[in-house]
């Protein structure tokens, strides 16, 4: 950031002047400025001249303009400026106690007032106040299009964030499902799917992606597509696991990463079988609110080392168990004395009063991230997603 | 994010500190990146004084070990805290990163 009048660029005043003496005065009480490139002057004799040299030339950064002139006037001259150079300041030249013209000037935008007969000390004084303010302008500008920019970024991941999460799940006497996603402030990469098998099985996946914003949610809709195609296709969660994880490794010099829970559960049999993709190991929750984590089958993040072999495991499911998917947003949330939430408050939460259903074991998931973090905003998703086993 | 570094016969200790996420996982990477050499054959990068590391945090570490990686350079990770080794052993990033209780042992480790 450049802040000093002495700065390498030089600044392009446009003074608007009918009197012919103040053209060949200004050039020689500025001439150390105008030598040292700290200033370039270019003159209009009148307002019409000024609005013309205005809009030819972008590169003028302020006007210094007298106030009676033929044609167009000082007072119509700044009227005008807004509509062929919105961010020019003007600067008045007015005679010395002309208060209602320097009052109607100032009303009209003008940014100061100097007087005649000219202090050059003073004018000097104001052009660099002039330009600082104008710079200040400029610079709080594009840092305004900069957030604009960001904030659209940021709305287009959410977007594609939202419309990958499934929000209708499948209704069945032997068991139901509920999934639910709160997004954090700034985008996470948090996702969750359920992929109709065939045989009456369902596939239950919930992944986190590194990072955030766009390059997360385009890494999250490649991870969820390919998952939804080796899902259909594998005999298994670790053999699905192990093909997204391939063709993620191939092209992956950015070094992103997902980490994720793969679960195919068997309605017929009760069986749950999973696969663990470095992601936190699911909670089972039983009917008298006692819980089981899940083993883990001490798979890597996928994304990170290609033609890892992941392993599976399974679980049988009693009627009335619960098996919660959780990302970390949901352990890792933050409350105001800066503590994490931790696993054990997640399986307090549960063993103080046994769940009633799949979407209000999913639900209270939820409400105790938002009660425990209160008014501090998180930084992560926070996602989970409930099967319950009915009978 | 100022990153404390050390250097000793080609072996760098780098010691980040506070959070490591999103928000700054840039800065991560160029202050780590401005921390070495072509020369420098091993990094140490001690989590003594971090309290917490996000995924965008995890994939500089990535990053970096896979770059050390490719030119024949090692890299050891050390001093844990409780949550911050979980988080690297749910994600497995342990199997691919070795790490360490301290600094000394890591740099024994390297020097091995």
């Amino acid at each position: 950031m450049t802040d000093t009048t002495e700065s390498t660029d030089t600044h392009r005043i446009l003074v608007v002047d009918d009197e012919p003496d103040l053209e060949p005065l200004m050039l020689q009480r500025m001439r150390r400025y105008i030598r040292k490139g700290t200033y370039e002057f270019v003159f209009a004799h009148d307002g019409m001249e000024a609005l013309d040299a205005l809009s030819l030339d972008s590169s003028i950064d302020m006007v210094l303009s007298d106030i009676n002139m033929p044609r167009m006037d000082g007072l119509t001259l700044l009227e005008r400026i807004p509509d062929v150079a919105p961010d020019i300041r003007a600067v008045i030249i007015s005679a010395y106690g002309d208060m209602k013209n320097i009052r109607i000037a100032m009303n009209r935008g003008a940014f100061d007032f100097v007087t005649k007969p000219v202090d050059f000390d003073d004018l000097k004084f104001t052009i660099d106040r002039t330009l600082q303010h104008i710079r200040e302008w400029k610079e709080a500008l594009s840092a305004r299009d900069k957030l604009v920019v960001l904030q659209n970024e940021l709305n287009v991941a959410s977007m594609m964030q939202q419309s990958i999460l499934p929000n209708k799940f499948a209704r069945s006497d032997d068991y139901k499902l509920f999934g639910t996603m709160q997004p954090a402030r700034n985008v996470g990469g948090d996702f969750f799917d359920v992929i109709g098998l065939a045989d009456g099985k369902v596939g239950l996946a919930i992944a986190d992606v590194s990072g955030k914003g766009v390059p997360a949610a385009l890494f999250m809709m490649s991870s969820r597509t390919l998952l939804k195609g080796a899902a259909m296709r594998s005999d298994g969660p670790a053999e699905a696991l192990s093909e997204v994880n391939d063709v993620l490794n191939e092209d992956n010099d950015a070094c992103m990463f997902v980490t994720m829970i793969y679960a195919v559960y068997d309605p017929a049999t009760g069986e749950l079988v999973y696969a663990d993709g470095g992601h936190d190991p699911p909670l089972v929750v039983h009917a008298d609110g006692s819980t089981t984590q899940l083993a883990m089958t001490e798979g890597i993040a996928l994304g990170v080392l290609p033609e890892h072999e992941y392993l599976q495991d399974s679980y049988r499911l009693a009627p009335g168990d619960t098996v919660v998917l959780y990302t970390d947003g949901v352990t890792e949330a933050i409350n105001a004395e800066d503590e994490q939430l931790g696993l054990q408050r997640l399986r307090r939460a549960f063993e103080l009063s046994p769940p009633t259903g799949a979407e209000e074991a999913g639900q209270r998931v939820i409400d105790l991230v938002n009660d425990f973090a209160g008014d501090v905003p998180q930084f992560d998703d926070t996602t989970c997603l409930v099967l319950r086993r009915e009978s | 994010m100022p990153i404390d570094t050390e250097r000793d016969n080609g072996t760098v200790v780098a010691r980040p500190s506070g959070r490591i996420d999103s928000s700054n996982s840039r800065e991560f990477q160029s202050e780590l990146e401005a921390a070495l050499t072509d020369s420098d054959t091993a990094l140490v990068l001690s989590f003594e004084n971090v309290d917490y590391i996000s995924s965008a945090g995890m994939r500089v570490v990535l990053l970096t070990a896979r770059g050390l990686q490719r030119r024949r350079a090692k890299i050891a990770l050390c001093s844990m805290n409780e949550s911050i080794r979980a988080v690297f052993k749910i994600s497995g990033f342990d199997k691919i990163v070795p790490i360490h209780e301290s600094t000394a042992e890591a740099v024994t480790a390297l020097g091995a």
